[in-house]
């Protein structure tokens, strides 16, 4: 597993350092990373609950005001597991 | 700004992600607990491996004989966004050996490519994501110990709410990515669409990865011929 990950992100790298001389490239492989974890969390926002999308749009938008990861974590993890709590007693989810 | 100095400015930048790189901690020696692995054995894979999806994805096929070769293909799977940020970095950590890069890069987590992009240009990049990588590694392994000795004090409940802690994480570091980059957003929005078509179709989860990455990566291809 360990040489699974390992390789992954070494991998990775020494694909890109084969691309970096085509400078047209650079934009491209910089977008990337953020096209992964759109493909990732699109579906996991498809399935989530009511209470798991106010959470992401809470989060979403007290990182875009303060950038503080910590806080938008914090508020984030504290509305799943009120809004876990509530919806076990309301029977809503 | 020397090695040690740029090292302490990752661990200093990681401090917000060290609290959900906590939390999944926590989960992954509560998962590994109930799944019977062997204490020392845990610690060992949260160290060696550091990576919070593959050991969960691992974790899932944990049985006895071990089926080395699923195991292999889902940590695989799972850790194929690491590609993407391994080569997102060709740019960033010149100024070292090969060696010395390739070492270092077992350390390369997901918030420390984001963040890498906003630091100043004296900043050794390989020194931060190297502080940056030890510190939630620090947060990792103490968290997956408390999970695997005290895990049991928390009702099922609570665990099962916390879920969807994974995709708010990688939520913050998009907001991060999208602020800190000078791009236009259609390729990340391409991207979801085709993933959110995809799962919606009931691709395989690798189909659906790899389409939305490639029809994002389609897009930028075209923005950056059309401006030329």
């Amino acid at each position: 597993m360990a040489v699974i990950v390992y390789l992954t992100r070494a991998g990775g790298y020494l694909l890109g350092l084969q691309f970096r001389h085509i400078s047209r490239l650079r934009p491209v492989l910089e977008i990337l990373p953020g096209c992964a974890f759109m493909a990732i969390l699109v579906p996991a926002v498809r399935v989530g609950s009511l209470f798991e999308a106010v959470a992401l749009i809470c989060v979403v938008a007290i990182m875009w005001k303060t950038n503080n990861v910590a806080i938008a974590t914090l508020i984030g993890l504290t509305i799943l597991v009120f809004g876990s709590e509530l919806s076990s007693l309301t029977g809503y989810t | 700004m020397t090695f040690q100095q740029s090292m302490v400015v990752g661990a200093r930048a990681s401090f917000g992600f060290l609290i959900s790189t906590f939390l999944f901690g926590l989960l992954f020696g509560l998962a590994a607990a109930s799944v019977g692995i062997d204490q020392v054995m845990a610690l060992f894979m949260s160290t060696a491996v550091f990576s919070a999806s593959a050991q969960f994805a691992a974790l899932e096929f944990w049985q006895s004989p071990l089926p080395i070769g699923a195991i292999a293909l889902s940590v695989a799977l799972v850790s194929a966004r690491n590609i993407l940020l391994g080569m997102s970095l060709a740019h960033q950590l010149d100024g070292h050996g090969i060696v010395r890069r390739m070492m270092h890069l077992a350390l390369l987590t997901d918030p420390a490519a984001v963040t890498m992009r906003r630091l100043d240009a004296d900043v050794d990049r390989l020194a931060y994501m190297t502080g940056y990588g030890l510190a939630l590694l620090a947060s990792w392994f103490c968290s997956s110990w408390i999970g695997l000795t005290f895990g049991h004090f928390l009702s099922d409940a609570r665990i099962e709410s916390l879920d969807f802690a994974g995709p708010l994480v990688m939520a913050t570091m998009m907001v991060l990515f999208v602020k800190g980059s000078n791009s236009s957003a259609l390729p990340w929005i391409v991207s979801g669409v085709i993933s959110l078509i995809a799962f919606e179709i009931k691709l395989p989860p690798y189909v659906v990865l790899l389409s939305a990455v490639l029809s994002g990566v389609g897009v930028g291809l075209f923005q950056v011929s059309r401006s030329d």
